[in-house]
């Protein structure tokens, strides 16, 4: 069974002339990294929100087809208890993602599992584990408001971090990220999958994700068009077709007229280009 | 409670709070601050409207003195008015929003006189107390003042506050209103 | 207005101030004349004092000055009853004790109330209402509301300076003025509205409208002198009121 199974789902949003999805079906696996990439409207970011059932339950609107999330249907009231703590999902403003009541970055980061009635013992165990894998040990004892875009967006991830939850849902988190947190976040999602968790991220980072996913699933217009192994998609044509991008290095290569498969880090552009 | 009710009432309170502290900055002879009370009750409703300007009125009492605490009732009286207005696509037009605020003020007024007179015998907000001063110089009884000089802001204030909420309720994307039903029936859509 | 290190009310049971000050309003609005108002307003500035948060006592008079002149105004210069001439004007007696008996009345639930806000630590709250098993959404609300004023006043300051940038008068006639009220306003709701969509995506990712009992994270402690100050405390007021109800 997989983390997460969309079969033919189409979704509307109330008072949209157009389905956000239609038809869709994705499946994403623990213990692997999948990634969603398409151009604005193309769905990703809908597709997390079904996934985690705060589309229809939040948003309005109306989901047709199949959707498990670890085995539930998300979008009941009593899934959504079941799912409580298991599901990660980072958005990607942090300002907006913050509880409202920590007045430290370690109560921010300890919200969800004493709701959960974790004991304070785990709680600060799992608090300090949190923070240092996202390197925000030292902000601790910081009020959260008072910390920079990047910071703010650290805490976040640590925040769901500390659950150790089963499925990660990621909509563009790197926005706010430094290039270290960048860092930090690709490390981590490596970490979480060799855990067992099953990692979507919907993004247009191709630099930063062509070497950690393990899939690429492209959308187009409320739909997976394209689903394969990352490298093998970056270096061809169909990428483009579809409206997405690739790495920089291969935008480049394709600029210049080159034949595929193109080239797509650094590395790979200098060996090709100064033979 | 859930989720999304916690996330929106805390953002009414500090609205009623924030605008009502703006207009006191700018001196004008309004309140205002109900505007975050008006808007919960249209986004979801009368029972949250009421737990908006109920706890907002507490958090008021608890900065500046619990003499305002009693004042909650009025908070509550309007977030029932505008639930009636809310059901009624009271939020439609300009006009509409006017006349349903008229009506909320005239009760409003009413309840906030009595209140006054009968809990702190004509004093508590500088602006009104200024008016009712001036009446009873000029020789009316001090329950005439107090109720003249409650009323009248009162309307005004409340015309003010529902337009207010009405125009921008009428002027959110159909996405962000999707999202919140009872404003697309406030708003006649 | 922040308490020194150390004070007494910054280590009492997040619970106490809250039943003092509730004790205060109760007592102060059932005295039945000047003499024992006064005696309240003097006992709550004391008491305040002994907490650490003297500071909220002169605080109190900034918005308590007017308030007194005009009591003074409306009852002892314009009230009915006896005259009395003092300092050559004419003063109503009854609307003296009128205006001291209600003055005193606001001075001490005005001071209380500082007070109990210099006091009031979110954290501890949030701890202490988890710790009696009470629902979560009773602190949450209260919490989040007074954590996210200070925010929404910034943001009102922020959008009202961008539009002072580009030409918005703030000065002049109340219409002028009122109509300044528009472009902030506008600005700061939309921006609300948009925010609580994302935060409750949030809220509910992280549990918050769970039926679970919340842990404490830091519980505060419920000495036997905070119990013993809330009991006498409730048994005060309620002293007052029998006293008011049967004289």
């Amino acid at each position: 069974m997989s983390a997460l199974q969309l079969e033919g789902v189409g979704f509307t949003y109330p008072g949209a002339p157009a389905p956000a999805l239609r038809r869709c079906s994705l499946r994403a696996d623990g213990g692997a990294v999948t990634w969603l990439m398409g151009a604005l409207g193309a769905g990703t970011s809908t597709a997390l929100l079904v996934a985690a059932g705060l589309a229809p339950r939040h948003t309005g609107g109306e989901r047709t087809g199949t959707v498990l999330t670890l085995g539930l249907d998300p979008a009941t009231p009593s899934s959504a208890t079941a799912l409580g703590g298991r599901v990660a999902l980072v958005l990607p403003s942090p300002a907006t993602q913050l509880s409202g009541i920590a007045e430290t970055v370690a109560q921010e980061v300890a919200f969800a599992p004493a709701n959960l009635g974790w004991p304070r013992g785990r709680i600060h165990e799992g608090v300090a584990g949190a923070l240092a894998a996202l390197d925000i040990a030292h902000l601790a004892h910081r009020d959260p408001g008072t910390l920079s875009g990047g910071e703010m967006q650290r805490i976040v991830i640590a925040a769901m971090l500390v659950l150790q939850p089963e499925l990660w849902l990621l909509d563009e988190p790197t926005s706010a990220l430094d290039a270290a947190g960048r860092a930090i976040l690709h490390r981590l999602m490596r970490s979480e999958a060799a855990r067992g968790a099953a990692v979507v991220i919907a993004s247009e980072d191709a630099d930063g994700l062509a070497g950690v996913a393990d899939r690429l699933v492209v959308f187009e217009e409320g739909r997976p068009v394209l689903d394969r192994r990352p490298d093998v998609l970056l270096r061809g044509g169909e990428v483009w077709a579809a409206g997405a991008g690739s790495t920089t290095i291969a935008e480049l290569s394709r600029a210049t007229g080159e034949a595929e498969p193109r080239p797509l880090t650094v590395e790979e552009g200098v060996a090709r280009w100064t033979r | 409670m859930n989720a999304r009710l916690l996330a929106l009432l805390p953002a009414a309170i500090a609205i009623n709070l924030v605008i009502g502290g703006l207009v006191n900055a700018l001196g004008l002879p309004l309140y205002l601050d109900s505007i975050g009370t008006i808007l919960a009750t249209v986004l979801a409703g009368p029972a949250v409207g009421v737990l908006a300007g109920a706890i907002g009125q507490l958090l008021f009492g608890l900065i500046n003195g619990y003499q305002w605490i009693p004042f909650g009732l009025i908070q509550v009286v309007i977030a029932l008015l505008a639930g009636l207005a809310a059901s009624r696509a009271g939020f439609r037009g300009t006009g509409r929003s006017l006349a349903w605020g008229l009506l909320t003020g005239l009760v409003a007024g009413a309840l906030s006189s009595v209140i006054s007179y009968v809990l702190f015998k004509g004093v508590t907000a500088t602006g009104t107390t200024a008016v009712v001063t001036v009446l009873r110089q000029l020789g009316w009884s001090l329950p005439a003042a107090v109720t003249a000089s409650s009323l009248a802001l009162d309307l005004v204030d409340k015309a003010v506050a529902f337009a207010v909420v009405g125009a921008l309720v009428r002027s959110l994307p159909n996405r962000l209103i999707g999202r919140f039903p009872r404003a697309a029936r406030a708003v006649g859509r | 207005m922040t308490l020194p290190p150390g004070a007494p009310a910054s280590r009492a049971h997040p619970f106490t101030p809250l039943v003092l000050t509730l004790a205060v309003a109760v007592a102060v609005v059932s005295a039945p004349g000047p003499a024992a108002a006064a005696v309240l307003y003097g006992a709550t500035i004391l008491g305040v004092l002994a907490a650490g948060a003297g500071r909220a006592a002169l605080r109190a008079l900034v918005p308590l000055a007017p308030l007194w002149l005009f009591l003074f105004l409306l009852h002892g210069v314009l009230g009915e009853g006896d005259r009395i001439v003092m300092a050559g004007v004419s003063l109503s007696r009854d609307g003296l004790a009128l205006a001291a008996t209600q003055a005193c009345r606001l001075g001490a639930i005005a001071t209380a109330s500082l007070a109990l806000y210099a006091a009031f630590s979110p954290a501890r709250f949030v701890d202490a209402v988890a710790a009696r098993g009470w629902p979560f959404a009773l602190s949450y609300l209260v919490v989040a509301t007074l954590l996210a004023l200070p925010r929404f006043r910034a943001r009102a300051a922020a959008i009202l300076e961008a539009q002072r940038s580009r030409g918005l008068r703030l000065q002049g006639n109340p219409f002028r003025r009122a109509r300044a009220l528009a472009p902030v306003t506008f600005p700061l709701l939309l921006g609300a509205l948009a925010e609580v969509d994302e935060r409750g995506f949030a809220l509910e990712t992280r549990c918050a409208s769970g039926v679970t009992r919340r842990t404490p994270l830091d519980p505060p402690r419920d000495s036997v002198t905070d119990r013993a100050v809330r009991w006498l405390a409730g048994l005060a007021a309620a002293a007052m009121v029998c006293w008011r109800v049967l004289t």
